[in-house]
């Protein structure tokens, strides 16, 4: 065998085992993320894992501390912008620790599943914030979620 | 006063196009009269962009509300430093740094070669004028800082910077970044000039290699140094999350590195010609790429992009051009450029460089992948899907291993074909440190140890074993000679200074990787505590004694003490505060970080509840000062790379 044979065999065994590695990686679902909008989330009438991006309704923030949680309710425009509110979502989001964006008006994703029957409430794990759009998205802060 | 900038930008770009001109003109008649014009552009475009940027300057230190991009990132409540970085804290200004430090760059690599290479010259300042021109252009007539307010609604105050960058390093990591991307742009253009003459000789990249290793070294300082920002401003507890705008200053790096390597290879044995003007580059071609990706907004949506047609499209057609025209001519000198020589052995250095260049190259696939992945998915299926840190971390972790091993074995095996003797007498004391450092690794913590972090480990005691193998080598020898050790150790640094600070660092990046290996150990606990009451996390102990409001300045809130414990022992006063920058209405939190080699504790104030408690979040982060610590030896081995020994360089003259 001349030595460019040996190069090429052993550069195609490790780039076949990179990629298949690599294949099977990105097949693990769960480090995938995408969202919903809030209206597309209710179209879907979606039972099971989500993420629905939103904006927190003014003044419905509320902080439980004997339960760790803290209760918000999302809608699909910002506030204060004069168009349509429409129904909003109820979030429990199980956890005390909010993002600093997080705040009346503030754009999120919350992550988690819609639970109950009546008036289900959308239980997050996650919530994520985005800077009102006041400062252009510029860093990695306030420029992705 | 904005009117000299907004000229002198004006001008700057006559005098570029002209330039560009005149350096082409040179280049083609091969004339040295039109070459010197060539070389005066590039100092006049200078001159003329120093003018505009002084002239920012002082608007933003005089809060000259007239200009809009004074308006958008500053306010008269900011310190003054605050206001002058200001200067990057938004598009159009960050732009006018990118070409400004380009043309200090064209000024001093023009000023510093005005005496060598009269026929690569032309064509090099045709490419670096090139450049500047279409930043010009840019700034114009797209996002010109100097733009103003029509007559009668200035502002009489601005908006205010982002809370997130009023912190001192983000006073000089963008301009770290900036001038490392952009340091680039000189061993690209003299390797364009080198692919356009037809000299393609050894010459242009043994003009450029400090200024490569030096736009290398920058560039990895603003990446750690952005780490350190997240890690101190960012308040999640950690430095490095994958996000698109970290991933475009890790691109260039990574192909940066590799091309340092390989042209090691070039130079000592004459092969790879193609693939180091294919390194070189991509490395330019993913600066510009990087800074496209940061500022157009694609990977936060195709649809902003869309929005943003212009600008987006302009610069991305930009990068399209540059690398056209450094990789059409290397196309067409493909057969000039085939090398006499091939790889003799898989067991040599060159192999062992070959496959380092592999695994960079692999690195960088993931991350780009990764990156675009969102732009990708929303264009073929229109959702957009982001993969998470977990996709970088198992794709690279793997590869990292691998470099971490190649670190160790590439100064253990001999050029051109290593014998077995040579290889047992290379290979058994770096061995044995990894043996050493598993077996330790094994006693102190058994089953608690998962594999990452034990392979890495016990890697970078092999790599640490080569280096002081290495050092101790060469040492012994020069001290056979008579030199005392110390001496000896100078004399090494001084005459062998590539080879040896290189291995400092290499021990940096050892550092750096032992640092985040720790990550697998990481510990956090949020709680609620009332006033008095304490927390536990791992032999510590936090007591919340009170919040107390933040002495009123731009910016207010709440500051909470915190004794720390640690066995029943006081050891530091903690102080997270909860900040509220009063213009933008941003809350930001601040943590207050006790470090020390072993680990870090990392505590927050995530609220002040009505109720008058605290919530509480802290990280206990082993050995992330291992990274800083790791930047430093970084720093260090650079300066010893790049320190200038004249003696050398008149030796070499002669």
């Amino acid at each position: 065998l001349s030595k460019g044979i040996q190069i090429a065999i052993g550069a195609t065994l490790i780039a076949a085992l990179l990629g298949g590695y690599g294949w099977s990686a990105l097949r693990e679902g769960a480090s995938f993320r995408y969202y919903q909008t809030l209206a597309e989330f209710r179209e879907a009438g979606a039972s099971g894992p989500a993420r629905v991006h939103g904006f927190v309704a003014a003044g419905s923030i509320q902080r439980d501390l004997g339960e760790r949680a803290v209760r918000f309710e999302v809608q699909q425009a910002p506030p204060h912008t004069g168009g349509e509110v429409g129904p909003t979502l109820a979030v429990r989001f199980e956890s005390l620790e909010t993002p600093d964006l997080f705040k009346d008006g503030a754009e999120v994703v919350v992550e988690g599943e819609l639970v109950g029957g009546a008036q289900p409430v959308f239980h997050a794990t996650k919530v994520l914030a985005k800077c009102p759009s006041k400062f252009q998205p510029q860093d990695p802060a306030t420029a992705s979620f | 006063l904005a009117e000299i900038g907004s000229i002198a930008q004006q001008l700057a770009l006559l005098v570029a196009l002209l330039g560009l001109g005149f350096a082409v003109w040179a280049g083609v008649r091969r004339s040295p009269e039109w070459t010197r014009v060539g070389e005066r552009a590039v100092w006049a475009a200078f001159a003329l962009t120093s003018v505009a940027v002084a002239s920012l300057l002082t608007a933003l230190a005089l809060c000259d509300y007239r200009l809009t991009y004074v308006a958008e990132v500053s306010a008269r409540a900011m310190p003054l430093h605050y206001r002058l970085a200001a200067l990057w804290g938004g598009q159009d200004g960050s732009l006018l740094l990118w070409l400004w430090i380009l043309g200090a760059y064209a000024s001093a690599a023009v000023f510093a070669q005005r005496r060598q290479n009269r026929t690569l010259m032309p064509w090099v300042a045709a490419m670096l004028l090139g450049n500047q021109a279409f930043f010009l252009v840019l700034l114009n007539f797209f996002t010109n800082p100097f733009e103003l307010f029509p007559p009668g609604q200035a502002p009489s105050d601005g908006n205010g910077l982002n809370p997130l960058l009023q912190h001192p390093l983000m006073t000089i990591h963008p301009v770290l970044l900036y001038t490392g991307f952009v340091g680039f742009s000189i061993p690209f253009a003299f390797g364009f000039a080198a692919l356009v003459t037809g000299e393609l000789g050894t010459t242009w990249f043994r003009s450029t290699r400090r200024w490569s290793i030096f736009a290398w070294a920058i560039l990895g300082l603003g990446i750690l140094l952005g780490g350190r920002w997240a890690y101190e401003v960012l308040g999640w507890g950690g430095y490095w999350a994958w996000d698109p705008v970290e991933n475009a200053s890790l691109m260039p790096w990574l192909v940066a590195t590799a091309y340092l390597h390989s042209v090691m290879i070039q130079e000592k044995r004459d092969m790879l010609r193609i693939w180091n003007l294919v390194l070189i580059g991509l490395t330019y071609s993913l600066c510009l790429f990087g800074t496209f990706l940061t500022r157009s907004g694609i990977v936060q949506s195709v649809h902003a992009f869309a929005q943003t047609a212009w600008f987006g499209r302009v610069f991305l057609s930009y990068v399209g051009i540059a690398a056209l025209l450094f990789f059409v001519p290397l196309w067409l000198r493909r057969r000039e450029l085939r090398s006499p020589n091939r790889l003799e052995s898989v067991l040599s250095r060159e192999a062992s460089f070959l496959i380092n260049n592999w695994v960079f190259i692999g690195i960088l696939l993931v991350v780009f992948w990764g990156t675009l992945f969102p732009v990708i998915t929303e264009a073929v299926r229109g959702a957009k899907i982001t993969v998470g840190p977990r996709f970088f971390n198992t794709l690279n972790g793997p590869l990292a291993l691998l470099l971490l091993l190649l670190t160790g074995v590439g100064p253990l095996i001999a050029w051109r074909r290593a014998t077995p003797t040579s290889l047992r007498r290379q290979f058994l004391w770096p061995a044995t440190s990894a043996l050493a450092t598993a077996l330790v690794l094994l006693a102190t913590f058994r089953s608690r140890l998962s594999f990452y972090p034990f392979a890495a480990w016990t890697l970078s005691g092999f790599v640490v074993g080569t280096i002081a193998q290495e050092y101790a080598r060469a040492i012994r020898a020069r001290m056979r000679a008579g030199e005392g050790p110390l001496a000896a150790l100078g004399t090494l640094l001084r005459k062998n200074q590539r080879r040896y600070g290189g291995y400092v660092v290499h021990l940096g990046m050892v550092f750096i990787l032992v640092g985040t290996a720790g990550a697998a150990f990481n510990e956090e606990r949020l709680e609620n505590v009332r006033p008095g009451d304490a927390l536990s996390l791992d032999g510590y102990e936090l007591r919340y004694l009170t919040a107390t409001p933040i002495p009123a300045q731009h910016y207010g809130g709440a500051v909470a003490r915190v004794a720390l414990y640690r066995g029943g022992e006081p050891v530091a006063l903690m102080l997270p505060e909860k900040r509220i920058y009063w213009l933008e209405q941003q809350p930001t939190s601040v943590p207050s970080i006790r470090s020390t080699l072993r680990e870090d504790l990392y505590v927050l104030l995530t609220a002040v509840e009505a109720d008058g408690s605290a919530t509480l979040k802290v990280h206990r982060n082993p050995l992330v000062a291992w990274i800083w610590l790791g930047a430093a030896t970084f720093v260090v081995g650079t300066l010893i790379v790049l320190w200038p020994h004249p003696e050398r360089r008149e030796r070499a003259a002669a």
